[in-house]
């Protein structure tokens, strides 16, 4: 919508405020490389060139009958002066042609500008959305999530705005101010000069104040971020906030930030909003200078009356453009800056899929054989680990946070890449199997419970969207949830909220274990899965896992030892080497690490 | 709301009245010029020749008017601010305060992400809104009322461009405003629709990838962002129209006043300046209009605003404090006499007729599956939220008789999520007790076993924690946490599973610190192991909102079948557990 407050050409006469002003002096980010995004965007806009063109010629005739108005009025005004009254319709009825020009290719502009920007956002985001998607997760890991979801939302609409409006901006800016000045040249260059002095003053002058308030608005710009920072933070700890009677001191603290907050605003504002009145007065100046000396001129006969009013529109219309395009240079540096971040997540490498050897069904046989890796160069978190699961057996992964039980999942999925070494699936090294076939023969429940705004059935249905109603509820027993969501009003249907505030987080990780059961995967993976349920019902889902799982490779990794007693392997993990191996009863009777960690589990301090 | 403007409103008649001084100005030019063209140029009303003189004295006049326009402008935006962002203030810390007063039953239902909006968004909207009444309404409506009145004075057969162009305008403002503004409620469900989307693929991103559901995941991204394209494409166009035609009809103005302005100057009835004058009129009323649609805009969605912030601001605390009980002979007792609960919005049944009594330094284990009310119990103590049927006593005085501040200084509470501020990390173990020395920090971190892994932090004691806590691993925070509540020093102590992701050992260390050095204090321990409560004095099992059982560890084993059934959960194999 900001189009339409910046293209308005109309034949505005003095004493208007122009809408761009409350801008100025906003911090304006500068791109890396500014003329090769420039050159990057272009390429990338290249199919809208067509519509492109069609803005262009919309804005050049509307500017050409803005630029010719005028003059057709000064013709009608001294006619009357004159007392030539028979000229007169003449005159009337190509203004309202003039008139009509403009206001017709003015809407179609708009209409075009606005096809072109949608066209462009949406293409925009579909093709960041595609790429996140292909991103390697270890992208995902290392960036801001926040950061991430800014690329795609307000980048992406920085740049359809400025690629759309400002390109309409800037071509009628330029149209403009060459008409216009052309035209003032032609009527009577010293009236031109001294309009033209005062506007150049005024382009000055605001260059001159936006620089004054800019570390004001960086300042409110900052504080506005620790007042929003301070009631987030607050708000969302509020549990602890009360149960430390913190409630005053919290008061107290967003009241001095909110009053600093205020102080830096009006001082920010006042300036900036100061600016209007102005450019007011220094417009209303210049409309005075041409009445006076313009009169001074005619009295000489050098213009006629007919020639001032033109030139109040005139150098209304002069000054318009100067001061959109100082706008339009900071708004194209900041979406310059803004693709360039765009195109840096277009740019960055895909996860590695080269693989060619379709897997449809693997047998689980899983084998880790001299595996390095870390995740920053430097830190390494697996040590020449070896490892070799059969098919069909129950594995359990054990040791204390950071000894790299995840980590291993995370290369078993390829959602990072091993350093050294190699992971075979069925004797095949992974980096040959397509990701497509590698991730369906696996299932995974992860740690963080990932559940989507959608209802409980689309989730636990989430891999396998075709499931039956029969296969979703059996999923849902075998996973301890089927009662639980039956107790809910709407059942299957319920919507779940983003953050899952409808659902405790024991029930949430029950449906996230439906979901990978309903799956039915070859390989299943569960990483500390029920970490926040009881250890009755966690029970009750080891045992339907056993059941479902039989005969396929199972993998658990698990804080508490009672869930694992019964996997056939037990591998016991100590910064990323293997301790020990073997089963419950191996590792008991060995008296090593899984014996000391159970005892402590189980039998409590030594008091 | 209007009470927080009491002390501004002189600034705002302030504003209003440099306003008025600035539009008047901006009023006079066009008559001034009309003058300088039919008196000085054209010498009307002398003889037919042309008055320098006069034209010099008009334009200093004008010029000195323009000064003191701008000179009123800039003060009405001076005052503007004041006004309009003190308001603000004023009603941005009204609203935190009052939130700060709200019990969890209306935190619950106004949502915490809805209560951030509230306090940020909407307050700036009301804001704007304050600032557009002040500025824009005046100086548009001045436009409007005196544009028009001297227009009319100017010859009052303008009357009929008036007449014809008022209606016109109108009606476009209000048919534009009238079909988009449904369109706005629309559009913002879209946005937020399409950033769940891409909020939730870049936090789901393992699981899309490993149930391969990329396709279905741009499938459904398509959707929302061809929605949200499709309405967005709808407003654009429908107000790319408001200014075309707004200017049609101006341009149309224009046409219409030079031609009723040539009839009557043929008349002799009115001069050529006059003309021109009622030009910039013209442009000046139909302008105002422009604006006052504008504001109408602001107006609705400043209401909306302005509601919210009234729920906010009217919204009474539904737990409030006692009379006060002040020192008691007992310290660290809780008991429950028949009580029942159910959350406030919400008919079912969370806890049924609990009767319970944790006696002074008492270690008390609570332990049940999934849902079955153990936070819920500990909740009411101290009073998240008040019980729907009998009492709670906290030392032997019904908690309902205490201040809250007064019993929440008695109870330290860990809760399940650890919620660590964006400070140092002295400073979140400081909330526990502001004016806790140097030795008794370290003295709770020791015993919480934090101390080691605080030194290894690149400031130790003054690193900062990041946002949420997600520079120390969740371990990490937990131990925080119960450093902060060891460090309060209340009489009773609740950990609510705070040791959840703490390793064994750890955990053991933890609570024979307790043991050792806060022996004399009341615990109340939830946890799912049996080892971290083994010990406790006496553990209640809680089944469906019920305590179906209450002993020592040894006693339950005989007695109770549920919690045996528990204990064999977690020791399959007997034998090494004893």
């Amino acid at each position: 919508m900001s189009t339409s407050s910046r293209n308005q050409n109309n034949a505005q006469q003095p004493s208007f405020r122009k809408g761009g002003h409350r801008n100025i002096g906003a911090p304006v980010e500068k791109a890396q490389n500014s003329s090769r995004t420039f050159r990057r965007l272009i390429r990338y806009f290249r199919p809208e060139i067509g519509r492109l063109v069609i803005l262009f010629i919309c804005v050049a005739v509307g500017a050409a009958a803005s630029i010719i108005a005028p003059t057709l009025q000064s013709s009608a005004i001294d006619s009357i002066t004159a007392r030539q009254f028979d000229a007169l319709p003449k005159f009337l009825i190509l203004m309202i042609v003039m008139y009509l020009l403009h206001s017709g290719f003015t809407l179609l502009q708009e209409y075009v500008s606005a096809h072109l920007s949608q066209r462009i956002i949406k293409r925009m985001r579909g093709d960041l959305f595609g790429k996140m998607l292909r991103l390697p997760v270890a992208y995902l890991d290392s960036h801001s999530h926040g950061d991430l979801m800014s690329r795609m939302t307000n980048d992406a609409e920085n740049i359809s705005n400025v690629v759309s409006s400002s390109f309409s901006s800037l071509c009628s800016g330029v149209l403009m101010l060459t008409g216009t000045l052309t035209v003032m040249l032609i009527y009577s260059w010293q009236l031109t000069l001294i309009s033209c002095s005062v506007i150049i003053f005024s382009v000055l002058f605001t260059r001159l104040l936006s620089k004054a308030i800019r570390k004001y608005y960086l300042r409110q710009q900052e504080l506005l971020g620790s007042v929003n920072g301070i009631v987030e933070e607050e708000v969302s700890f509020y549990r602890t906030v009360t149960a430390y009677n913190q409630q005053e001191k919290a008061v107290k603290k967003f009241s001095e930030t909110s009053d600093e907050l205020t102080r830096t605003g009006i001082i920010a504002q006042i300036i900036s909003n100061a600016m209007g009145p102005m450019m007011n007065m220094l417009n209303n100046m210049s409309f005075v200078l041409v009445a006076v000396f313009g009169a001074i001129f005619v009295i000489r006969g050098s213009i006629t009356v007919g020639v001032i009013s033109a030139f109040i529109i005139y150098s209304k219309q002069f000054s318009r453009p100067i001061n959109e395009l100082a706008q339009l240079y900071g708004e194209i540096q900041t979406a310059l800056a803004g693709a360039e971040r765009i195109f840096e997540v277009l740019d960055y490498a895909d996860e590695t899929d080269n693989g060619t050897l379709r897997m449809p069904r693997t047998q689980g046989v899983i084998e880790f054989k001299n595996v390095n890796f870390s995740y920053v160069p430097g830190k390494q978190i697996i040590y020449d680990f070896n490892l070799k699961v059969e098919a069909g057996k129950k594995i359990a992964l054990v040791g204390s946070t950071g000894s790299g039980k995840t980590t291993i999942i995370n290369l078993l999925m390829r959602f990072y890449d091993i350093d050294s070494g190699e992971i075979t699936l069925d004797g095949v090294n992974i980096r040959d199997i397509p990701l497509k076939d590698l991730r369906d023969n696996i299932g995974i429940v992860l740690q963080e419970t990932v559940l989507f705004t959608d209802t409980i059935r689309s989730n636990i249905a989430y891999a396998k969207p075709g499931a039956t109603e029969e296969e979703i509820r059996t999923a849902a027993e075998f996973a301890c949830c089927d009662t639980m969501i039956e107790t809910l009003p709407e059942g299957y249907e319920t919507v779940l909220t983003g953050s899952g505030a409808n659902l405790s987080q024991g029930q949430r990780q029950l449906m996230t274990i439906g979901r990978a059961f309903l799956s039915y995967p070859y390989v299943l993976i569960l990483d500390e899965a029920t970490s926040n349920v009881d250890t009755r019902t966690e029970k009750n889902i080891q045992d339907a896992m056993y059941r479902l799982m039989e005969g396929r490779t199972s993998l658990i990794i698990a804080h508490r030892l009672s869930t694992i007693q019964d996997a056939d392997q037990i591998i016991v993990m100590d910064h990323g080497h293997i301790a020990e191996t073997g089963t419950h009863e191996e590792l008991i009777a060995r008296q090593g690490q899984y014996y000391s960690l159970y005892n402590t589990q189980f039998a409590g301090r030594a008091t | 709301m209007l009470r927080y403007m009491k002390k501004y409103w002189i600034f705002a008649l302030l504003a209003a009245l440099f306003m008025i001084g600035e539009v008047a100005a901006d009023m006079i030019q066009p008559k001034l010029m009309a003058g300088i063209v039919d008196d000085g140029i054209l010498g009307l009303s002398g003889n037919g020749t042309p008055d320098i003189s006069l034209i010099t004295t008009v334009g200093i006049r004008m010029l000195l008017i323009v000064l003191a326009g701008g000179l009123c402008g800039i003060l009405c935006a001076a005052m503007t601010n004041i006004c309009g962002q003190s308001y603000g203030n004023e009603v941005r810390k009204a609203c935190f305060s009052n939130i700060m007063k709200m019990s969890f039953e209306q935190t619950d239902s106004f949502t915490t992400g809805s209560l951030i909006t509230r306090v940020t968004n909407d307050v700036s909207q009301v804001q704007r809104l304050v600032m557009s009444i002040v500025r824009g309404l005046i100086r548009s409506s001045m436009f409007l009322i005196a544009g028009t009145f001297t227009l009319l004075s100017l010859n009052v057969h303008f009357n009929i461009v008036v007449a014809c162009a008022f209606p016109l305008v109108i009606l476009d403002i209000v048919f534009i405003l009238w079909k988009t503004n449904p369109l706005f409620g629309i559009l913002q469900k879209r946005i937020d629709r399409m950033n769940t989307v891409i909020g939730e693929n870049i936090s789901g991103a393992r699981v899309v990838r490993a149930f391969i559901q990329e396709g279905t995941e741009t499938e459904r991204f398509d959707r929302a962002n061809t929605e949200l394209v499709e309405t967005q494409m709808r407003v654009l166009i429908l107000t790319s129209f408001m200014r075309p035609i707004m200017n049609i009809i101006l341009n149309m103005a224009i046409v219409a006043l030079i031609w009723i302005g040539a009839i009557q100057t043929k008349a002799g009835g009115m001069r050529p300046g006059d003309v021109m004058a009622a030009i910039t009129y013209i442009s000046q009323i139909l302008n105002g209009m422009m604006m006052l649609a504008m504001i109408f805009q602001t107006f609705s969605r400043g209401f909306a605003s302005g509601r919210r912030i009234n729920e906010i601001l009217h919204a009474e605390p539904a737990i409030t404090d006692g009379p006060g009980v002040g020192e008691t002979a007992v310290k660290g007792s809780v008991c429950f006499r028949d009580v029942s609960f159910s959350y406030p919005d919400n008919q079912a049944e969370v806890l049924h007729d609990i009767d319970l009594e944790i006696r002074p330094g008492e270690v008390f284990g609570i332990i049940g599956s999934t849902g079955c009310g153990k936070t819920s119990l500990i909740n009411l103590i101290s009073r998240l939220y008040d019980a729907t049927e009998g009492t709670v006593e906290v030392d032997g005085v019904n908690i309902r008789e205490y201040k809250l501040k007064e019993l929440r200084d008695r109870v330290a509470a860990v809760p399940q999520k650890n919620e660590l501020f964006s400070t140092t990390i002295r400073e979140n173990i400081l909330l526990g007790r502001e004016q806790a020395n140097e030795n008794e920090i370290r003295a709770a971190a020791q015993a919480a076993q934090a101390e080691e892994f605080i030194l290894e932090q690149p400031h130790g004691y003054e690193t900062p924690v990041a946002e949420g806590g997600t520079s120390l691993s969740g371990g990490q925070r937990q131990r925080v946490a119960i450093a902060r509540a060891l460090l309060k020093k209340g009489e009773i102590l609740i950990l609510d599973d705070s040791t959840s992701a703490l390793d064994l050992v750890t955990e053991a260390k933890i609570y024979d610190a307790l043991d050792r050095d806060y022996a004399g204090i009341t615990r109340i321990i939830i946890a799912q192991r049996i080892a971290s409560i083994r010990n406790a004095d006496r553990i209640a099992v809680m089944e469906n909102g019920s305590i179906i059982a209450c002993a020592g560890h040894e006693e339950l084993l005989r007695t109770c079948g549920t919690y045996q059934d528990i204990y064999q959960s977690q020791v399959k194999m007997g034998g090494a557990a004893e």
